[in-house]
């Protein structure tokens, strides 16, 4: 059919409506009213959406008139999970909800069994959780930019960002075996004893990384393509910061001082000096700056953590405890601790009846654990509090009005991980 | 654990039957020294104690403190009393349990027990931590769920446990209007038990797939697998067939 434009037009043609290109003029028509609306899948499967995130947007043009997140993709019953298993078989489960950051996951978990038990660890245990959670910060934190930065475009960070975390994973793997799904804090303290190298590697790492992370910053804080991309692009005033019951980086770049390590200290934090950053525009380049503040003083506190204790050789587990694992020497040569540790592993400890919310400062927030015990051994009801998952709910309200470029630094910068946004 | 009465009744709604077990549980919490809500953490530290050399006497400390929410005697605590003063028929219960405060009320109080808290100017629990629920089937048969509101206060660094007993079918004020968190919180809470809330403006299943018809996944009586069977693929290479694995009733 060889029939022009001018030939077989559906609507009446305006005189002075300009022609442009092979766009039929009902549609363009259409187009100016505002009354066309193009719906975009952002799928399941895409590289910047950090997992399985599915976003529907509504656009008008570019900019975004709605968002509509939807998750899901990755749950795999956690919750539901945790009502059959023993509390020490809970742990490993939560490995994987947030992969990125493991130990911290397992140190929620691990104290929220404590405080309903009420077990305390030893010092020197608490000392080495301490050390582990901020490495275990900082390799979260090193995901983060390196992906954020590689959505925005700054391709190198990836692979800058992986190359520290490589060096943290190794210390991950001396000190209890795996690299990613570590399972290393244990209800009680530790109950391997630490290895010989690994205050070595920590002084390793502690002596490369601060200037590698001035690499970081030299790239990225001045750089004018990154503060284009990010500087006043997904602002959040701090009353919808507190309305949407944002932690973390995402409530402190707008500047309110909430960091449950200062407000209600655990482990030994409140010995140890560390400073909270804290933003003042609530965009996503102030949360860019929080973080990397956050790795220098996770830094600083690994460092005091390890100036004191690395002599120290007092027990790490609270044996006295009935809801601790007996000693493994004791297992091995003792017929009492080898009943208790056939019960406890086989039947498990039952705490008392009641429940315990225990809330830690996860690199993406507030995680929390929530326990209720009805006096067995497995727990009544096991609840995680995700910080992603709450986070990710200020996505419709940052994408509203935004351009599309800007969603991919939106989701960058609420910094989700969707095992933990499932579970 | 519920605080012992003279005559060993138990306060705590949740465990109507099975005293013996409780009791035993208790005798052992009332030989605990008064526990501590984490490691290391000062309940001494807050800004509204009153300066002086000495330790005041208990009559002189400020009612507003923040070592008063940490006290064993529950009429004490800013937010129970807040509550008796503003809302006295909302509070069903009031529990302590490991330096944590629950205050059960009524489901219909919700929302107006939770605007109280946020609005009051000593006891201003302006952040919403968490909203889940747990099914009571297995503890007590009426109510059957307890939605539980998790609240933590910025100004006065304390934690706070709203807990509501709803049935099956009743409806929940939701807190959408107070807290935009609210919004996906409540959502999931719906999506695991069912539970619907009033006023939700996206009241719809948030984890699993929107048509979903199996049920909601974290009531007790949902089998851990699930009701539905569902495929095995070959990896014996039994040829043309998919072998699909039957639940049964579950862990």
């Amino acid at each position: 059919m060889t029939a022009t434009n001018d030939q077989a037009l559906p609507v009446d043609f305006d005189e002075d409506y300009p022609k442009t290109g092979t766009l039929s003029i009902s549609e363009e028509r259409a187009l100016q009213d505002g009354t066309h609306l193009i719906t975009l899948n952002m799928g399941p499967q895409h590289p910047s959406t950090h997992g399985v995130l599915r976003v529907i947007l509504k656009l008008d043009g570019e900019v975004i008139v709605d968002c509509d997140p939807v998750i899901g993709y990755l749950h795999r019953g956690v919750e539901k999970l945790g009502e059959s298993h023993r509390y020490a078989q809970i742990i490993p489960w939560t490995d994987r909800t947030d992969y990125v950051a493991a130990p911290l996951n397992n140190l929620g978990c691990a104290l929220a069994i404590e405080k309903l038990c009420g077990v305390e660890a030893p010092e020197r245990a608490q000392y080495w959780r301490v050390i582990m959670a901020e490495l275990s910060r900082i390799a979260s934190h090193l995901v983060w930019l390196g992906t954020h930065a590689l959505d925005i475009g700054a391709l190198s960070m990836s692979l800058y960002c992986f190359r520290e975390r490589e060096l943290i994973l190794d210390i991950f793997e001396a000190f209890c075996g795996a690299r990613l799904t570590t399972n290393m804090m244990e209800i009680g303290g530790f109950s391997r004893p630490i290895p010989e190298k690994l205050p070595g590697m920590i002084r390793e790492f502690l002596k490369i990384f601060p200037d590698r992370q001035r690499e970081y910053s030299d790239l990225l804080d001045a750089n004018p393509i990154w503060m284009a991309r990010t500087k006043g692009v997904g602002v959040i005033s701090p009353e919808a910061a507190l309305s949407y019951g944002l932690t973390g980086a995402c409530l402190r770049g707008s500047g309110i001082n909430y960091d449950i390590r200062k407000a209600e200290p655990y482990l030994v934090y409140d010995r140890l000096d560390f400073e909270v950053p804290l933003g003042t525009h609530g965009d996503v380049f102030d949360r860019y700056l929080v973080r990397m503040e956050e790795m220098r003083q996770a830094i600083k506190l690994i460092t005091q953590a390890l100036d004191y204790i690395e002599k120290d050789d007092s027990p790490l587990m609270a044996y006295e405890s009935a809801y601790v694992i007996p000693p493994h020497k004791g297992t091995m040569t003792t017929a009492e601790d080898m009943q208790r540790h056939f019960v406890w592993v086989i039947k498990g400890f039952s705490p008392p009846v009641g429940e315990a919310y225990v809330g830690i400062e996860h690199s993406k927030g507030e995680l929390g654990y929530y326990f209720v015990s009805d006096g067995t051994s497995l727990p009544y009801r096991f609840r995680v509090r995700s910080p992603d998952f709450v986070n990710l709910g200020v996505l419709p309200h940052l994408a509203q009005g935004a351009m599309l470029a800007d969603v991919v630094a939106l989701i960058g910068t609420i910094d989700i991980v969707l095992g933990s946004v499932d579970r | 654990m519920p605080s012992a009465s003279p005559t060993g009744a138990l306060r705590w709604p949740i465990f109507a039957g099975n005293t013996q077990r409780f009791a035993r549980a208790m005798a052992i919490e009332r030989t605990r020294e008064p526990e501590r809500t984490h490691l290391g953490v000062s309940d001494a530290t807050n800004s509204d104690t009153q300066t002086g050399a000495s330790a005041p006497l208990p009559a002189e400390i400020n009612p507003w403190a923040r070592s008063q929410y940490f006290v064993d005697d529950v009429e004490q605590h800013p937010a129970v009393r807040v509550l008796r003063e503003t809302l006295p028929e909302a509070i069903v219960d009031v529990v302590r349990f490991r330096n944590e405060t629950t205050i059960h009320v009524a489901p219909s109080d919700l929302r107006a027990v939770a605007a109280v808290l946020r609005e009051h100017d000593r006891a201003t629990f302006n952040v919403l931590t968490d909203i889940t629920a747990v099914d009571m089937l297995r503890l007590r048969p009426n109510p059957r769920f307890d939605v539980v509101v998790q609240l933590y206060s910025l100004k006065n660094r304390v934690r706070l446990r709203l807990k509501a007993g709803v049935n099956d079918g009743e409806r929940v004020p939701s807190l959408v209007p107070l807290w935009n968190g609210a919004n996906w919180l409540e959502r999931e809470v719906y999506d695991m038990f069912g539970i619907v809330f009033d006023d939700h403006p996206n009241m719809r299943r948030i984890l699993l797939a929107d048509d979903w018809d199996e049920g909601f996944p974290l009531r007790k009586d949902y089998p851990l697998r699930g009701w539905k069977e569902f495929p095995t693929y070959n990896t014996e290479r039994t040829i043309g067939r998919v072998r699909t694995r039957w639940t049964g009733r579950g862990v």
